[in-house]
This record gives structure tokens, sequence and C-alpha cells, in this order.
């Protein structure tokens, strides 16, 4: 998703905006660009297709001549909406006559109509952005005072955004928007920030403040003001992070994702620390409830298809798992009902959408994300924190695993709440979730196999991923990851569905990795894994320890050490996660940022 | 002054806890044993160190990431086969520009005698102390504060000046390493040996302070009752009602005691543990992360490291437990004299108990007799009496 930095303060603002930039860099992008507003009070406009890398020689060249020298600016990351990655379509845009630049992240869904309205006027268009509207409207409503011009323009914007914006005539400040897309402030001494996120800010501060929706700051260099969308002034609190810039770096890995793979052991045990004798979620454990809907996009919908699996096996409570995307649109949700939203970053634009539906509906509501302060938390009825740390790999990897220990802990109280479980039954389970870091950790020990494995098969254009049961998510997270890091065609099946079509796809250069874990499934798993083989393509398998038959059926199999069936998914999904990781790297595809994926996804 | 630590050795002889980590990474006192040495650093004023890593060296780099937690930068090399000290050495030549400091990473060291050593030091010197099994080591012989000789695991049994394997070195050391590499000698007591012979003063530093590595397993039990002697003391986590306390115990988040409990210090238990009701546990424990230790259990001068599960009424004492260790209830681990057989070498070892690998899973009433060493990922069925080593992954029905 787009990325947004603003500086305004005592120091050159250019070096400060481009490495803060930098530090938005996993939200991936296609272009970047930058405005400063130099010592002759001219703005200059630098953007480019491209990295942000690509951005600083094209500086040089203007510095060349002649040396800009700036204590306010603004910079961008654009993550493609409305027209196509170019130079012209990149970030910051200026008015007609070059006094007002702004950055936008978000959507403007009514930028067609004001588009006509102001090309009418006389405006000239320079791009086939969303965004542009917004500078030209404020261009229109300039009076002297570009705060006053924003709130008039906002009037006649509808849609998402965060937006900072500049003007040549007052040197001495930036005002900065936000409706729905997420915009953070930072505090410095003699210098105030503004980003889409805390990465950013961290190498400058760790005061932070967030902006609400239809919250409206002017930032000077020593002070900043807070108004909402009325005018009226608001009070707020900087609050202090606690984790550093340092925690962005890769620490001898080859790529964040495979440093945040080895960290799962970590984050997994971390997330259930404290939370094993009892869960306080606000109350909303305590209540009766009819039903629970899971909403998710992407990987935390893999997520959510185990936590039904959990929640009906612990609870036995009826539970349907939505793509929030899709969400909005059902019409059954009542006061009965438990909303649960898997949100990694808490600021997933469809999740938050549906939290808010569900709200109108008079439902609870509970967030599982990993990012205290994010507007998830803020706006759910409870929230249970994932405690994986930054995750900066746009794969979601501890992040998955850790949401997936939240569901467990969920399952476990609503059971015993719900008189499902008995004490003892629980207790098992707990003893049995206790023993997952450990069970992780073992896979990652043996990643050896698993890497020679990815090597023999790096050549594929298609693969294929089944299981069943529990480990159905899984086969859709498995294939999930394979497509996003390697860019290899992949499929997750419900390994039964296998014969009702795709098997017409099967092809010996297709492998089949089949998950298949002594559990309930395991019989019919072996079955559909002779289907496969009778067709010639390759199965790997992923199987409990010491299964020999799996051994005998599959070309290759990966173990995983033998635990309670309702906990395989941990093991099983970092098998996947490697699978993927070593298939791309063997390929050499850029891990950490596929081409065209985002890791925070802000529009809808 | 930069300092480079050697953490790439798979230590063999530590097995079976070495399966999984690195030596390095063996956990004393609830911290790994690289831990001591770059706190040891820090304290003597020296953040910038490179970590040569080979084997498992992901269990390095996810523990201590970039550093920033113990105040440090730390730069990760990969060495990936393990020749030899002075070839772990080759991969950091083109980061060191001046002169610099070389750590094991295997060695239990104080910090004060990382300062001692840098007081005394020359342009090129090594550090020394004293040893009752000096056929372990390089012995030195020393004349004044020079060392004149150099001999690698000799045959001597009288007490004599060894090397810790700490230098201190200059950049012109890289040339001789190359030199000897050319050779074929891959080790650092032959490329000092070649330095003495070339008639470059090496300043033998001698040290009365504590050193000492972990060669065997049951050198654990040692540092860790060292360890425990300077751990840092403090209590998180919930403790039930007629706990009792006593001595110098640390407890970690989100750990529980329960009713009845009696600990007595000096005992290290981590984060996640579960403790008791009724349980007893004696000095010099260390307890890890993730541990849950069933009611009328007593455990004595023990290592338990993280996620392990044990059950009711198990008495452990003088022992080491791996990582997922799963025992049953009425578990015995006596200590007494044993003769130990590792790797195919005897050894006679005084108030053993047990050592058992990781992710071993035990049923109930198992007794185990003192020297006994379970490997990794071994089954044993309820109500065996163990007396031989069983090799990783075996079964006992």
């Amino acid at each position: 998703m787009c990325g947004i930095v603003g500086y305004i303060g005592g120091k050159e603002a250019k070096p400060i905006l481009i490495d803060s930039l930098k530090r938005l860099e996993y939200r991936g992008y296609d272009s970047a660009g930058i405005a400063l507003l130099d010592n002759e009070s001219k703005i200059r406009v630098v953007k480019t297709k491209g990295a942000i890398k690509d951005l600083e020689p094209k500086i040089e060249k203007i510095d060349k001549i002649k040396k800009i020298s700036s204590r306010l600016g603004i910079s961008h990351t654009r993550w493609a909406t409305h027209g196509k990655p170019s130079d012209e379509n990149a970030h910051p845009f200026v008015d007609c006559h070059g006094k007002i630049a702004i950055v936008h992240n978000g959507i403007i869904e009514n930028h067609l109509k004001l588009k006509d309205m102001l090309i009418q006027e006389g405006h000239k268009f320079t791009s086939e952005t969303d965004t542009e509207v917004i500078v030209h409207l404020l261009e229109r409503n300039y009076k002297g005072n570009l705060e006053e011009a924003l709130l008039a323009s906002l009037k006649e914007i509808k849609g998402s955004y965060a937006i900072v914006a500049m003007h040549v005539g007052e040197p001495d400040k930036l005002v900065v928007a936000r409706n729905e897309s997420p915009v953070v402030l930072g505090k410095g001494n003699g210098e105030n920030l503004v980003a889409s996120d805390v990465p950013a800010l961290l190498k400058y501060t760790n005061k932070v403040m967030y902006l609400e929706n239809r919250e409206i700051a002017i930032l000077t260099k020593d002070a900043v003001f807070v108004k909402n969308f009325e005018g009226k002034a608001i009070t707020k609190e900087w609050h202090e992070i606690d984790w550093s810039i340092d925690d962005a770096e890769k620490s001898g890995y080859d790529h964040f994702m495979l440093k945040e793979i080895y960290e799962q052991p970590k984050a997994i045990h971390e997330t259930m620390l404290g939370r094993l004798h009892d869960l306080n979620l606000n109350g909303i454990l305590e209540r009766e409830y009819d039903g629970i809907k899971i909403v998710a996009c992407g990987t935390s919908y893999h997520a959510g298809l185990v936590g039904k699996y959990i929640l009906e096996k612990f609870a036995s409570i009826p539970t349907v798992v939505e793509y929030a995307s899709e969400n909005r649109y059902s019409e059954l949700l009542s006061s009965k009902n438990l909303v649960i939203l898997i949100t990694q970053s808490g600021e997933t634009a469809d999740t938050l959408s549906a939290l808010r539906e569900a709200k109108r509906k008079g439902c609870r509501t509970l967030a599982i994300t990993n990012i205290i302060g994010s507007s998830a938390v803020r706006e759910a009825d409870a929230y249970l924190l994932t405690r994986a740390g930054p995750e900066i790999g746009v794969a979601a990897t501890k992040t998955f695993t850790t949401q997936l220990v939240a569901l467990y802990l969920l399952g476990l109280y609503l059971g015993r709440n719900r008189g499902v479980l008995e004490p003892s039954e629980m207790q098992s389970y707990i003893s049995a979730l206790k023993q997952t870091p450990r069970v992780v950790q073992s896979v990652l020990d043996n990643a050896d196999k698993i890497e020679k494995i990815a090597h023999e098969y790096k050549n594929i254009s298609n693969a294929f991923f089944i299981g069943r049961g529990i480990s159905y998510p899984i086969a859709l997270e498995g294939a999930l990851k394979l497509k996003e890091i390697s860019y290899v065609h992949a499929e997750g099946y419900p390994a039964g569905e296998l014969k009702h079509g795709p098997l017409a796809l099967l092809t010996p250069e297709a492998p089949v990795f089949a998950i298949a874990v002594k559990d309930q499934t395991y019989d019919k798993m072996l079955g559909n894994i002779g289907e496969v083989s009778a067709r010639d393509s390759p199965v790997i398998g992923v199987g409990t320890e010491g299964d020999k038959e799996l051994e005998k059926l599959c070309d290759e199999v990966i173990f995983i050490p033998d635990i309670p069936p309702i906990f395989t998914p941990l093991p099983s999904a970092v098998v996947m996660q490697l699978i993927a990781y070593h298939i791309a790297k063997a390929r050499g595809c850029p891990i950490d940022k596929p081409r065209h994926l985002a890791k925070s996804v802000t529009v809808e | 002054m930069k300092a480079v630590i050697l953490a790439a050795g798979e230590g063999i002889r530590l097995r079976p806890f070495t399966y999984s980590r690195p030596k390095g990474m063996l956990r004393i006192a609830n911290k790994p044993i690289l831990e001591y040495a770059i706190e040891s650093l820090v304290s003597n004023g020296i953040h910038d160190i490179i970590m040569v890593v080979g084997y498992k060296r992901e269990r390095i780099m996810s523990y201590f990431e970039d550093g920033k937690e113990l105040g440090v930068k730390i730069k990760y090399l990969t060495q990936a086969k393990q020749l030899g000290t002075a070839h772990a050495l080759r991969a950091v030549k083109s980061q060191i520009d001046s002169e610099f400091l070389v750590l094991p990473g295997d060695n239990f060291i104080e910090p004060k005698l990382i300062t001692e050593f840098l007081e005394g030091r020359g342009k090129v010197s090594m550090l020394l102390t004293e040893s009752n099994v000096p056929s372990k080591y390089g012995v030195v012989k020393l004349v004044d504060n020079l060392v004149e000789e150099i001999r690698e695991k000799p045959n001597v049994s009288e007490r004599s000046m060894i090397s810790t394997g700490i230098y201190c070195l200059p950049p012109q050391v890289f040339d001789y390493i190359e030199m000897l590499a050319n050779m074929g000698k891959h080790d650092l007591t032959s490329v000092m040996q070649q330095m003495i012979m070339d008639n470059i003063e090496i300043v033998g530093v001698t040290t009365k302070r504590r050193w000492a590595d972990a060669v065997y397993p049951w050198d654990m039990l040692k540092l860790n009752s060292a360890a425990l002697q300077d751990a840092k003391f403090g209590i998180s986590g919930v403790i039930e009602k007629d706990v009792f306390i006593k001595g110098k115990v640390s407890i970690g988040d989100g750990s529980i005691i329960r009713s009845g409990t009696y600990i007595q210090g000096p005992v290290a238990i981590g984060k996640g543990c579960e403790i008791g009701p009724h349980v007893v546990i004696n000095p010099s424990t260390s307890i890890g992360d993730n541990v849950s230790i069933g009611p009328f259990s007593e455990i004595k001068n023990s290592i338990i490291m993280n996620d392990i599960i044990i059950g009711s009424a198990s008495i452990i004492s003088n022992s080491v437990i791996g990582d997922g260790v799963r025992i049953g209830p009425n578990f015995v681990a006596a200590e007494g004299n044993a003769d130990v057989v590792l790797e195919s070498e005897f050894h006679k070892v005084e108030n053993i108990g047990v050592l058992i690998g990781d992710d071993s899973l035990l049923g109930s009433s198992i007794i185990a007799e003192p020297g006994t060493i379970i490997g990794a990922s071994c089954k044993v069925s309820s109500g065996k009496r163990l007396n031989a080593n069983i090799p990783s992954n075996g079964i006992v029905v």
C-alpha cells in the first residue's frame, strides 16, 4: 500500500524523507516521489516509477545544477490503484501553479465527477490518478489558509484517505487529514514528522500519535494541533513506542521472511505466555452466542478457516468464515453473534469495514491483530494481541502461526465457559499447546530436507496442495505462500475435491504436496494420494513422524512430530512456509517484496 | 575494538544436547553460554561484535538477532565447513582493520577476566590459565610473560598452563593465517607457533579468574551451579499462597508457582512455567521457559531446559533434561558415581544423574540409574529400569 512521509523542522528534510520512506518499503510499492520546499520558496518535485533508490540519482542531477536546501517536505511510495505505475502517476502532486503539493494514501471514490468539474473550471491534470483531484480542489478552495482549504475540500471528497499537504505561502506548516487510511504523527525535538506507519518514524522519535478518522492535524516545527473535521480542537496523547528501528534488521538471515519463519517458536510461546491460566477479554468470552463469524483476508482468512475447526471442536459453536471483501453483503448477523476479525496490521480496510458493519448490527466484536493501537484494536469491543513482533516480509509467516495460537486460546476458554470441555480435557489440550513451540522448533531444525526437496522442484510451473479436515486450510496457505513469493501457479484443494475437476490438470511436471497427518481423515488422504500417483504426478507428503505407509506412497515425505491432530496446523504451516521460501529462493525471486503485493492492504 | 566470537562449532562431545543446537547455545542458568561471552565484552566497553556461525546458525541468529537487546551490534559471518579456528578467522579478514579480540563462543568466563587480559596485553597476546586436565587443550610454555611454545592436546597429565582460546591479535595475523592455510593448517595454535618461530613476541597473560568450558554434558552442571551464584534474581509471574521461597530465586513472566511448593535458591525459573502444587526445588537448579512440573516432584542440582513436562511424584537430581522432553509420573533419576560411555570414550563421573536429549518421551514409573544417557527423540515405555545408554531415536519397549 502507499506509504507517506512528511517532515518539518530545522534539519535538511531530503535525507530524512528518503530514509523514512525506505522504512515503508515493506508495504510494497511501484513508484516513489518527493516534494521539497526550497530556500527560494519553490516546490521541487522529483518522482519516478520503480524503486526509492532510483529516486536518488534523479535528485542528485537537480542538485548538481542547483543545490536544493529544504526544511519542509513530503515523500511517498505509490502502490497503483487508479492509473498504471508511471512517473506521471507517482506522487506528490502539485496544483496548476506549483504552490501546493500533496501526497495521498487511499481511494477517492467520486474522483471522476470531481475531475470533470475541475477540468471545466480550467484546471490542468497531469495524471490518471484519483489523487490529483485533491490538489486541484485545494487550489480552488485556498484563501490564504491551508487547513481551511483542506477542510473545505474534504467536504466534497468521498472515500478513504490519509493526506499530507504543504503550501509555498505557509512554509511553517504541514497539514494532515485522515479518513480510513492509517497515519501516525511523530514528535521530535524542534521537528515533527508524519508517516503511514511507525517504522518510518523510529529513527527520529519514539513518541507517536495516531490520527483517528475525520481528524486533521497541523504540524509546525515545534507543535502539533489536532482538530476534527468540524474544526473543533481535540486534545490527544503521545504514545511511547518500545520497539526500535533495529527490529527491522535481518540479523544474519538472507531474507526477513526466513528470519520471521525461524522466530516462530519464540513468537508462539510469547503469544500464549500468561494466557494459559486465564484469558480476560473484556467479558466477551462469558456471554452466550448462537454462532461465531470470522472475517479476514488472505493468510488471516486461512487462520480463520483453521479457527472454525478449533471453535467448533473446543466450544461447539457453529462458526462461519468469510472473506472480509465479501462480508459486507451478508445480512444474517444479529446481537447473538460474536464476530472475530483477524488482521495482522489491524488496518486492513476490508476487515475494518466488516468490523464496523458488525457493530452496526449489534454484534460483539473481537479483533485478533499484531498491532496495538491499530484501528481494529481501537474499534473492536475486545482484542487479543498476537505477540509476533514486527513482521517485515510481505508473506505472512509468524503472524499466521500466532493467529492460530490466539484461536486455540479462544477455543479453549470458550469451550470451558460453555461447559463443553471437561477440566481434565482442558488440561491435556493446554499441555499439548505448551509443547507447540518445541514442535515447531524441531521442524525448523530439520529444514535441510525441505530445502533439498525444494531444489528438486524449483523449475515447476504448476503445483497442487491438498489436505482434508483441519489440514485443508493449511493446503490453501501452502499454495498461497508459493504463488506469492515464487510466482509458481499453485492451487490449494480439499483432497476429496480433486476428482471433481482438478485431476484433469495433473501431469508428471506438476507436483502435489499432500498433508496427510494421522487424524480421522488419514485413511481417506492415503486414497487421494493413490489417485494422484496413479496420474504420475510426483507426491510430496507431509506426515506424522514414523509413518512408514506414507513413505511408501510418496516420492518424498516431510515429517512433523506426533502431536494431537488439532495442533498439527502449526508445524504443517511451517513446513509449507519453508517449501515456498526455498523454492522462491532457488528461483531467485525477490522474496521480501514480491511484485504487485503490499504488506498492509489499506484499500478496499 | 572489535571482537570476533567463534561460534560455528558443533560440540560433538556434548551430544545429545548438540544435535539441535550449537555448543554456544547450551543454556547455563537459563542463558546461552554465548550470552555470557557477549556480556563480558559489553562490560569492557566492546560493542562491535562479529560472530562466526556455522552449525545450526539459525539458533544463534534468531536468539541474539542484531544484538540490540544486549546493547551490542552483531554482524554474522558463516563458516560453512568447520575446519579450525584460524579458518574461521579467514572469513572476518575484510571486517578488520585494527587490533581485535578473539573469543571462543563456548567459554564460560567472568567479565573481569577480559579486563585483566586487555590490561596485560601486548601486540599479540593470548590468555592462559592453569588446568588439571591439560591434555584437552593447547599446553603453553611460558618464559617470563612471553609464550615460548604451544603444543596442541599433548600427552601431559600434571597441572599445566593452557591456552583459553582467547586472543588479542593485530591485523597482520591474517598473513600468517593465509600462509598456514596454504600448508593445510587451519588452527590458531599452529598460527601462533609459526609466529613464535618467526620471533614475533607473543604475550601470555595468565589469569586465575573463572574460566571454564563445557566439554562433556556433565560439565554443564558445574557451570550452571557457578553461574547461578552470580545470576540476577527477580520474581514475576504468579506465586500462589503458601509457597515457600528461600535464598536467591528468579521466576519469569507468566509463570505460576502453585501452593505448597518449596524452593530453595539459587534457582532460576524461566517464563510461562507451571510448578506444583507441592513441588520441592533444591539449590543449583535451572528451569527454562514453558516447563510444567507435576505435584510432589523433587528437583535438585539440575538443568531442565525449555518446553518440558515432568509428571507428578518424580525425583530428578544432578541431571540435564533437553528441550521438549515429556516425562510421565513417578520418574526417578537418582544421582551416584558412574562409568559413563560417551562417543565411545569411558569416563568416571561423580554424582551424576541422567542426561536426556531433546524431545524424548518417557512413560510413567521409569527408573534411570546414575549416568544413563538417553538420546534425542527416544521413546521409553512405562515401568522400565534403565541402566544403559539409549541412542537417539531409540525405542525401549
